[in-house]
């Protein structure tokens, strides 16, 4: 796992930024980049449809803002308000479009929702944003876009098989990030460490 | 090198978990195991898109709510304050009108000194009439000039149930040009309320697009109402001459001119209106035996015929004398010059084209030659609107030829030199205002000569001189009898 703030250092910096919205709601943005990726794969993960995770998570974000002042910090994070919020609109769809929706994992009320697969889902998210630029841009349109590789190609105008193994190796960048020991390929990393020793 | 192989197998299974199905995750090279993992999870990503716009759609509602969170509740900047004869009744007739409610009411000696309404989000404040105070209610007063304007969401609903209540209507419930839907009514006290629901918002160029095809549309249902006589273009010019009938025999037998009116004019002369092609000419003039008290005027014209060199040879055998021999132009034209009797000069000419007139001029344009021609470009721009369309100046500065446009006429222009000398020049020129023209030309430095007035002719006519000495009687037909 890559370090994470401590938690209470988080809630200091959160809790400025919230009464700073609470003063002026043009603050809400910055309450809005920090939390996106939590709330939305909150949805996204209960929820199979990608335009109604969209809907859903837009309507958790605009309840949030009109709400902002009657939120009062109470020994429950700005988070767990917003993920009941999230909980309460799944709930509200479920109800009110019947068996039109697909609720792969109903939230009870109530009940802890699953936070460390939404903070892993939410640091992945993030962590896309740090790949290299070419493979940020295709696993952007192979994953949240979903396009086809050979789509990708023609819009990057690289070959079928580039974009490929840029895929292959942003999952694989990917992967390191999450898991910085060292994965189990002696024979590679074992000819690549010589040769650097010899240039250094 | 295995690695190009690894691209494609992960591939197939990132394939295979977005359409859904089940990766296979036995038949995976362990390496690619882990990845797998990442993949199902990947199928989450939110797009950046979706991501930015929700995120400039917040900061707008955001800002919305900042805007809205700095009045003080219930409170806006302008707020009506309506004096009526009968405030409590007022008040009762708005509560139900227009859903009011009262928010304070404030007493003096039995009657309502002040109080508080709201209909939706604005409030309002009224009183009794206090007449010892000056304030009195639109019945004392005969009207007010001050409307109330109600954004409502329903526009038909509300005025309904204002009409139910007592109100009247002024004006009844219609799309309106600049995209509102809505109603003029007045409440049984006097004050005038608009009613309106936006249904399209609209650019102002846009309102002023569709304003401007209305106002063309009403002027063409209303033909009586044309500010142009009948047969007339913008500019007409007003030849005036010691001996008007030799003017007038001059005219017709050169240029054929055709006599569509004859009186006695003002100065206790000839006026007669003649056609030449497209155009008109008025001519004045003393009459033989009878005093004449005008003073003569001379034009240059541009006149287009279809032969110059026959109307130049018609001219000579009419009296005028040669200032210039037909000759072909280098600007497309064969031209001839001829003076007449009265000292006019005429500029005949054939335009070498598909017309024997140009498109852009008409068959007798007026010529002027003043000493300089910018400032009297500068004045026709801003007394009559005038837009130049045609400069023709040489490296020291003179303007050899200049063309300004007034509504449907051309005024032409060369600077003064050797026998082009200035002319005094009368023009008789029809707007949509007179009036407005009139004070217009003033203000541009002309002087009055006949404030606007209405004409036995059916005319309103006012006339001024401009600083370079032509005479301007600016008209608008207003109907009425035939000129005199």
């Amino acid at each position: 796992m890559a370090s994470t703030p401590k938690p209470s250092r988080i809630q200091a910096d959160e809790r400025g930024l919230l009464e700073a919205a609470q003063r002026d709601p043009a603050g809400f943005a910055a309450l809005y980049e920090l939390h996106f990726d939590r709330v939305y794969m909150f949805i996204a993960r209960r929820l199979g449809k990608r335009n109604v995770a969209e809907d859903l998570t837009a309507d958790v974000f605009q309840r949030a803002l009109a709400n902002l002042r009657n939120f009062e910090w109470r020994g429950v994070s700005f988070e767990a308000w917003l993920l009941e919020i999230a909980a309460h609109a799944i709930n509200d769809r479920a109800k009110r479009s019947g068996r039109g929706l697909r609720v792969e994992d109903p939230p009870e009320m109530g009940a802890e929702p699953d936070l460390s697969a939404v903070e892993q889902g939410a640091q992945l998210f993030r962590l896309v944003n740090s790949l290299p630029e070419d493979q940020k841009r295709v696993i952007v349109m192979r994953f949240a876009e979903q396009e086809s590789i050979r789509a990708i190609a023609r819009r990057l105008e690289r070959s079928e098989g580039a974009v490929k193994q840029l895929q292959f190796r942003g999952l694989e960048c990917l992967r390191t990030k999450l898991d910085p020991r060292p994965a189990r390929r002696p024979g590679k990393d074992a000819k690549s460490r010589p040769r650097g020793g010899k240039n250094g | 090198m295995d690695k190009p192989s690894f691209a494609v197998q992960l591939d197939r299974a990132v394939q295979r978990a977005l359409s859904g199905r089940a990766a296979k995750r036995a038949r995976l090279d362990e390496r690619l195991a882990p990845l797998l993992d990442i993949v199902l999870r990947l199928r989450d990503l939110p797009r950046p898109q979706f991501r930015a716009d929700l995120k400039s759609d917040l900061e707008k509602k955001a800002l919305a709510a900042v805007r809205v969170e700095a009045l003080p509740a219930g409170r806006q900047t302008a707020m009506p304050y309506l004096t009526v004869e009968n405030a409590a009744a007022a008040i009762e007739f708005y509560r139900r009108a227009f859903g009011a409610t009262e928010t304070m009411r404030f007493e003096d000696r039995g009657k309502i000194g002040s109080a508080e309404l709201v209909i939706e989000n604005s409030t309002l404040r009224l009183a009794d009439e206090f007449p010892d105070y000056g304030s009195l209610g639109p019945k004392a007063l005969g009207g007010s000039p001050v409307k109330l304007h109600l954004c409502v969401a329903d526009v038909d609903a509300f005025v309904e149930r204002a009409l139910s209540q007592g109100a009247k209507i002024v004006r009844p419930v219609e799309d309106q040009f600049y995209g509102d839907r809505s109603a003029q009514l007045a409440d049984p006290f006097g004050h005038v309320w608009i009613i309106a629901t936006r249904k399209q918002t609209l650019s102002r160029e846009e309102m002023q697009r569709r304003w401007n095809k209305i106002l063309i549309q009403e002027l063409e249902k209303m033909p009586g109402h044309d500010p142009i006589r009948k047969g007339f273009r913008t500019i007409t010019p007003y030849m005036v001459a010691q001996d008007g009938r030799a003017l007038l025999d001059f005219v017709k037998r050169v240029f054929g001119a055709k006599e569509s009116a004859r009186d006695v004019g003002s100065a206790g002369g000839l006026h007669a209106e003649v056609r030449i092609g497209d155009s008109m000419l008025m001519i004045g003039g003393g009459l033989p035996g009878k005093e004449f008290r005008a003073t003569p005027t001379t034009t240059a014209l541009h006149i287009y015929v279809k032969d110059t060199d026959a109307a130049y040879q018609r001219a000579l055998s009419a009296g005028a004398t040669s200032t210039y021999a037909p000759a072909d132009m280098e600007y497309g034209e064969r031209s001839a010059g001829v003076t007449d009797g009265a000292g006019n000069y005429w500029y005949i000419a054939t335009h070498k084209g598909p017309r024997y007139v140009p498109k852009e001029l008409n068959d007798v344009n007026v010529y002027l030659h003043p000493l300089r021609a910018e400032p009297v470009i500068k004045f026709l721009q801003r007394a009559f609107g005038g837009h130049e369309r045609a400069r023709y100046a040489s490296p020291d500065g003179i303007i050899h030829h200049a063309e300004v446009q007034i509504g449907t006429s051309m005024l032409e222009m060369g600077e003064a030199h050797g026998s082009y000398q200035p002319t005094l020049t009368m023009l008789y020129l029809y707007v949509q205002d007179a009036d407005a023209v009139y004070r217009n030309a003033v203000a541009a430095g002309a002087s009055s000569l006949q404030e606007p007035a209405d004409q036995p002719w059916g005319d309103r006519t006012g006339t001024v001189k401009d600083p370079f000495g032509t005479t301007w009687n600016i008209a608008t037909h207003t109907g009425g009898r035939k000129p005199a």
